[in-house]
């Protein structure tokens, strides 16, 4: 008997000029198209206040940290401050690529490359802030040990000397991270670009074509990320925390304050993730892909974060109160009622009273009401680490020494230009790289697909479709 | 010599063709797949990623690291606090914790670029057997064989739900 004859390459590839697609392949690619004006004009803003920024710091480069509010004996200002809040707006990314990763929880996909790359962003963002933060920059190498002719090597006992280590390797491995995480993303856009794209994609994408070899070490390098960064998203802000835990400035000398600042840490990275990511999913039209599903898990991780830094709030003023410590009670009464009070009820209102709206699944599923939160959210919490770190510092033991900082305008452009870069950045990275994980959004809709063909495996997959 | 290349639109015939075709003796088989199944890499090779040796190696060089960095250095430049040795363990568990996720996951980094063979062929090229509907949703399997098996292969492809059957190289 013979054969059906094979099909000759030649006929499978007159199948006309249009390049084979899918509809997720269009839609999420279709972000990356011709720039608005509207995404211009924010681009444009974005860039103007780094420039200024910019400026500022050149500016006081030149002229010293004087031109800060700095007054003794608040010299952590704005820029401490400022620093620990993009620390913390970095951790919504790695919690949700590596621990929901661990976890199996599905609706993670949707989100997880733009909460990488606002990790990334944020990171590096936070970086330049101690730079920013050290007077004399061009001596900041001093922080890292290097064979020197002094024969001097660094302090491995200082918290900064933690903190540098710790930074440096959360933004390291955030970045082989998001890139690992884009490959398989790169390799879809480079089969669909021209021009310049098609370079920068064939070379991004390191000739993946989705081989069974490349996808076996491709799930097993992010399942061990996963497994390396999972301790690592917990641990750098306890780091960041032990700079001020690890000294006796009342309001800093606490136990409580790594789960603390981690707990904060993740309530105010998913805050930003929610704050950008609502307006980006109607402007792109993804609401196929970003459901409101997405949106509503994302505010219960927003209650329960919320209710732990509540309950860390709490903790700090009862322990003032039942250490029975002078300091301590001094220094908690004069956050509430002392010179700082405005941003310390900013603080509890924000952080303590409005996310419990989320009791409500309502307010859980109501765009508007989760943008205006999450908005507030991030107030809330740039205003908590201004509360940690100058009201601390402010009052510490002898009142004699007591002084009042207040921003200089300086300070306030950089933190307002810090805002322009970190925007900035993401602008671009929209333009650039695939904003939804395609890949693994596939990964469940041929599955699903599948489910709905073969009722044997239906039950497990429509589950985990979700 | 001739290879094959079935069109699929589901990952779990792709993975029973593919298991298959290597008892009968073909074991030069390709699998292009748009996302990870695992039942398709377990098609080709049952044996577990060596993703893993880099990752524990990296780890390990890392926590080796951190620690004799700070210890020898402390013991080099001795800074003197009272009778208390030089060197002080437990704030350098912070390093060294942190040394292992960096080396670990830079090694992983790696493992991924020597296990997977990246990057892979020549810029801008790809497999004759490769085709950009492998990035959209379809799943491509090419199998090399000989002349006479060509007959045998098309139709074992094509009872495993092929769409489509085409040769790619002669």
């Amino acid at each position: 008997m013979t054969p059906p004859p094979a099909m000759p390459a030649a006929a499978a590839m007159t199948r006309g000029a249009e390049l084979p697609d899918s509809q997720t392949n269009r839609d999420i690619l279709a972000v990356m198209g011709r720039p608005s004006l509207g995404y211009f004009a924010l681009l444009g803003l974005c860039v103007a206040s780094v420039g200024l920024a910019a400026a500022i710091w050149i500016f006081q480069v030149y002229q010293g940290l004087g031109i800060g509010g700095y007054t003794h004996p608040v010299f952590w200002g704005i820029y401490i401050v400022t620093f620990v809040f993009w620390v913390g707006i970095a951790h919504a990314g790695t919690l949700i690529s590596a621990i929901l990763y661990l976890f199996r929880a599905k609706w993670r996909n949707a989100i997880n490359r733009s909460a990488e790359a606002m990790t990334v962003f944020a990171v590096l963002t936070a970086a330049q802030f101690l730079g920013i933060h050290v007077g004399r920059i061009w001596k900041s190498y001093f922080i890292l040990p290097y064979p020197n002719q002094r024969g001097l090597w660094v302090n491995f006992k200082s918290p900064l000397m933690w903190d540098t280590f710790a930074i440096s390797t959360y933004a390291t491995i955030s970045i082989v991270f998001f890139y690992i995480g884009l490959i398989p993303d790169l390799a879809i856009a480079r089969d669909r670009s021209t021009g310049w794209r098609k370079l920068l994609y064939t070379a991004l994408a390191l000739g993946w074509q989705g081989t069974t070899r490349q996808w076996k070490s491709h799930t097993r390098s992010v399942l061990h990320l996963s497994g390396l960064a999972t301790p690592l998203v917990l641990s750098v802000h306890s780091v960041v925390s032990w700079d001020f835990a690890s000294s006796i400035v009342p309001g800093w000398h606490a136990t409580i304050f790594a789960p603390y600042f981690v707990a904060g840490a993740i309530f105010s990275g998913f805050a930003m993730v929610l704050t950008v990511m609502i307006p980006v999913r109607r402007i792109y039209r993804l609401e196929k892909y970003i459901t409101d599903y997405h949106f509503e898990n994302m505010a219960r991780f927003l209650l329960l974060t919320s209710i732990i830094v509540s309950y860390a709030y709490g903790t700090e003023y009862f322990i003032a109160w039942y250490s029975g410590v002078e300091f301590e009670k001094s220094a908690f009464w004069l956050r509430a009622f002392g010179p700082y009070w405005f941003s310390t009820w900013v603080m509890i209102i924000c952080n303590g009273f409005i996310p419990q709206i989320f009791w409500f699944k309502k307010a859980r599923t109501h765009l508007p009401t989760l943008f205006i939160v999450s908005t507030f959210i991030n107030i809330g919490m740039w205003f908590e680490r201004y509360v940690i770190v100058i009201t601390s510092l402010s009052r510490e033991f002898d009142p004699a020494v007591w002084g009042v900082y207040t921003p200089s305008f300086y300070e306030l452009g950089i933190l307002a230009g810090s805002f322009g870069f970190f925007a900035m950045l993401f602008l671009i990275f929209l333009k650039i790289f695939p904003v939804i994980a395609i890949a693994e959004v596939k990964e469940l809709d041929i599955h699903h697909k599948a489910a709905h063909d073969d009722p044997k495996v239906h039950g497990a997959w429509a589950e985990g479709a979700r | 010599m001739p290879a094959l290349r079935g069109v699929f639109d589901q990952p779990t015939p792709v993975a029973d063709v593919a298991k298959r075709l290597r008892n009968r003796g073909f074991e030069n088989l390709e699998i292009y797949s748009p996302a990870a199944f695992t039942e398709l890499e377990d098609a080709i090779d049952e044996k577990p990623s060596k993703v893993r040796a880099f990752t524990l190696v990296g780890g390990l060089l890392g926590v080796f690291t951190g620690f004799f960095i700070t210890i020898w250095m402390s013991w080099d430049w001795r800074i003197v606090i009272g009778g208390k040795p030089f060197a002080s363990i437990p704030p350098y568990v912070i390093i060294g914790f942190e040394l292992t996720i960096l080396f670990g996951g830079l090694l992983t980094l790696v493992g991924l670029l020597a296990v997977g063979k990246l990057p892979y062929g020549s810029f801008g090229k790809n497999d004759k057997g490769y085709d950009a509907r492998f990035s959209a949703e379809e799943f491509g399997l090419v199998v090399e064989c000989d002349a006479r098996d060509v007959a045998e292969v098309d139709s074992l492809l094509r009872a495993h739900e092929a769409k489509e059957v085409s040769v790619v190289e002669a």
